[in-house]
């Protein structure tokens, strides 16, 4: 038998959500007029006054809205920035290798992908980081050497991003376990002056550092590049945050776990290593992941210390005289970068919420 | 017969942590010894000596007077007072985005919540230094030149500053600071006086009104009685550029909305988990008792939201003054991009960066604790009051 079918809404009801009060009557009023307004300006700028891209260049300068010329014109540029033009493949193939790991480790969190195992990740990561930088740099089986300061654009923000939150993790971890243990007073000591600073000042000092001090700690007629440098700080820095999320995993842990995995006769180091690290990682997971997101959006300051990442080369891409028009559309091509990444990061965020809180009910 | 428990064995030193230390310390010292190497292959003894030399170069705004003669350790004075400007402004302006949003998200009306949604996750996944790279084009290449100054009334905005009227500045003023005092030590009598008769009696007599008019009508008195020159000046155009009145470089701006955005819309989501947190059975049990909406807000709802959000608004204040340093960026004169336009010139990014993190670490520290100390004296009260 066919049930019936749920009476549709009532015209009241509907009536009382957009207008049961004189306050959300304006508040519903006020906000569907920015709405609209907000639409109508993209829609604008984006379609119905720009300029198609099979339009040449010089069609752009009479049009309101935006020229999809310049992204013929520019992407490339945006991507690689001045990376030899016919080595593209190199630092492509090198970001498609970071971003499809990160994809990869990201559904393996949300719990699909089963069968890869917590080792191979990491086998892959160790694989996968020298594969990105040789790739780049070059100067073996014919490629060309490419130096680091032509290092440009998405790579360098993946570089910057992926590499360094992947690095900082396992640091991150072992500050968390030295600040929560109590076996050795001095290093529980340390790890925290450590934390606490680095969490007490701003990421662009640190990236001072990392650029301006960090070059003039090694021994005389040494020289690090700007890039690994910023990467060295990135994962100093981040390290300090990680901790404080996988700390407080550790301390949601019942002290009973501690005491049962002690009765059982384990060592301290099992004790950490098999019954509360995995728990505590798997319970410190969602903030770990909003602590990824800020990280992964907060690489893009490196453009005040004059490395190329992708905010970077948009920059560049409208600062050649003549281009200056066309800046809303080298920004628009990073904020959708950025748009589209940070919605994945989101994504895994909130699947992690789904099955926590399904299992915890 | 009941045996004490044995003792505790006795704490070992921590031999191995204090060896790890130590050597991490003994490696920090290497590189140290390095810096000094390097620093005096350049010609440059390491020191602090440099902060009395002349700076040369010029701030886009100062609060404290100052001229390109001047030294360096007065250079980051000014920077380090730009900073707490711009972070007292940014609060301001991401409490008020962030309340608003926060308020509109819970809101019964669809576009209400739409937009609400759309602005968060919007400003949640942009990084800020696109964002303020983005305001900056936007006004340095869309607002006129100043001879064609937006105006509106007294106000007037060009691409490079802001305009408005001021009250002029007067020695005499500090006189004000008399009355002003007295009317705060009366307005604190008026509140307890009110605090008293409410414990007492339960009546309630007006505070906000009679305490705001106790100072302002103080500080007008006195100063309309004692000739306390109070003169406003309006910007008017001269020839080149605006003279008179106040003047907010656009640099300044920018950096202040992006942070009102940016942080608001993290404010929202603070805002927003804290007023869902409250279960609606509090509500309509406050209904039920036939208390009035307003009431319901104001002694049943505000209570327990601000109990939960203040936390999260601390960390998201100390996080703001954090982010002012994106003010380099667009050439803002805060603390960061002085102490990077003083490492250009003199070469000492050690000392500097010293200086700056610690100037940092403090204020970051200093509102911290200044902020939970009140939370917790708020909380306290506020038992007080209960019970």
């Amino acid at each position: 038998m066919i049930p019936a079918a749920p009476p549709p809404p009532q015209r009241r009801d509907l009536l009382r959500q957009w207008a049961g009060t004189p306050l959300t009557a304006l508040v519903s009023a006020v906000s569907a007029a920015l709405a609209i307004w907000a639409i109508w300006i993209v829609l604008d700028w984006a379609v119905l006054s720009a300029s198609p891209p099979q339009r040449p260049m010089h069609a752009c300068a009479e049009t309101a809205g935006a020229c999809w010329r310049f992204y013929v014109e520019k992407s490339r540029f945006m991507l690689f920035g001045t990376y030899p033009y016919q080595d593209h493949w190199r630092p492509g193939l090198a970001s498609m290798l970071l971003l499809a790991l990160s994809g990869v480790v990201g559904l393996r969190i949300t719990g699909r992908l089963d069968r890869i195992t917590p080792r191979v990740l990491v086998a892959l990561w160790i694989a996968t980081i020298p594969a990105a930088f040789l790739l780049m740099g070059g100067g073996w089986a014919g490629l060309d050497r490419v130096d680091m300061s032509r290092w440009n654009g998405l790579p360098v923000l993946l570089i910057l991003s992926v590499i360094a939150i992947a690095l900082a993790f396992p640091l991150g971890v072992t500050l968390a376990v030295l600040r929560h243990q109590d076996r050795w007073p001095v290093l529980r000591r340390a790890a925290v002056v450590y934390i606490e600073t680095m969490r007490g000042v701003p990421m662009v000092t640190v990236l001072f550092v990392g650029v301006f001090v960090l070059p003039l700690t090694l021994p005389p007629g040494t020289r690090i590049s700007p890039v690994m440098a910023t990467l060295v700080a990135l994962i100093l820095f981040h390290a300090s945050y990680f901790a404080e999320d996988v700390r407080g995993g550790l301390q949601s842990l019942p002290e009973a776990q501690t005491e049962a995995a002690k009765a059982l006769g384990l060592t301290w180091s099992q004790t950490m290593g098999l019954v509360l690290l995995p728990q505590a990682l798997s319970r410190s997971l969602p903030a770990l992941v909003n602590s990824v997101i800020g990280a992964y959006k907060d690489t893009s300051l490196v453009v005040v210390l004059g490395i190329h990442d992708l905010t970077s080369t948009a920059r560049m891409a409208f600062s050649e005289p003549g281009w200056g028009q066309y800046a809303l559309e080298a920004y628009a091509f990073v904020g959708i970068w950025f748009l589209l990444s940070c919605a994945f990061l989101s994504w895994i965020g909130r699947e992690l919420h789904k099955g926590q809180s399904a299992r915890s009910h | 017969m009941q045996q004490s428990p044995p003792a505790l064995p006795a704490r070992r030193p921590d031999w191995l942590g204090a060896g790890i230390v130590g050597l991490a310390l003994a490696g920090l010292a290497l590189l140290g010894v390095n810096i000094i190497l390097n620093m005096q292959a350049t010609g440059v003894t390491p020191g602090y000596g440099f902060l009395a030399q002349t700076a040369g170069f010029d701030l886009s705004e100062s609060l404290i007077p100052y001229s390109s003669g001047d030294s360096y350790a007065r250079v980051i004075v000014a920077g380090l007072l730009n900073t707490v400007v711009l972070a007292l402004a940014s609060l301001l302006l991401a409490t008020i985005i962030g309340v608003l949003m926060g308020l509109v998200s819970v809101t019964p009306s669809p576009a209400g919540r739409w937009v609400a949604i759309l602005y968060v996750e919007l400003f949640r996944n942009l990084p800020k230094i696109l964002v303020l790279l983005v305001l900056y084009v936007i006004t340095v290449r869309g607002l006129p030149p100043v001879r064609q100054a937006l105006s509106w009334g007294p106000l007037h905005l060009s691409n490079r500053s802001l305009y408005l009227p001021a009250i002029e500045a007067d020695p005499r003023q500090l006189w004000l600071l008399a009355p002003f005092l007295l009317s705060i030590l009366a307005a604190w009598w008026w509140v307890r006086r009110a605090r008293r008769i409410q414990r007492a009696t339960g009546r309630e007599t007006p505070v906000v009104l009679v305490a705001a008019t106790l100072i302002l009508a103080g500080q007008l008195g006195f100063a309309a009685l004692a000739e306390v020159p109070l003169v406003v000046s309006v910007p008017t155009f001269v020839r080149f550029d605006f003279d008179g009145g106040a003047r907010v470089s656009v640099q300044f701006l920018v950096v202040l909305v992006t942070l009102g955005l940016y942080h608001g819309a993290q404010i929202a989501e603070v805002v927003r988990g804290g007023i869902l947190a409250v279960p609606t059975g509090q509500v309509e049990a406050a209904r039920a008792l036939g208390l009035a909406p307003w009431t319901v807000t104001r002694f049943v709802v505000l209570p327990q939201v601000l109990r939960i959000v203040i936390p999260p608004m601390i960390n998201q204040y100390v996080n703001l003054i954090k982010n002012t340093s994106i003010a380099i960026a667009v050439g803002y004169s805060d603390l960061m991009s002085v102490s990077g336009t003083i490492i250009n010139q003199t070469f000492r990014p050690l000392e500097m960066m010293l200086i700056t993190m610690a100037l940092y670490l403090g204020l970051c520290l200093g509102a911290s604790s200044l902020m939970n100390r009140l939370n917790i004296g708020l909380r306290n009260r506020s038992a007080r009051n209960v019970s």
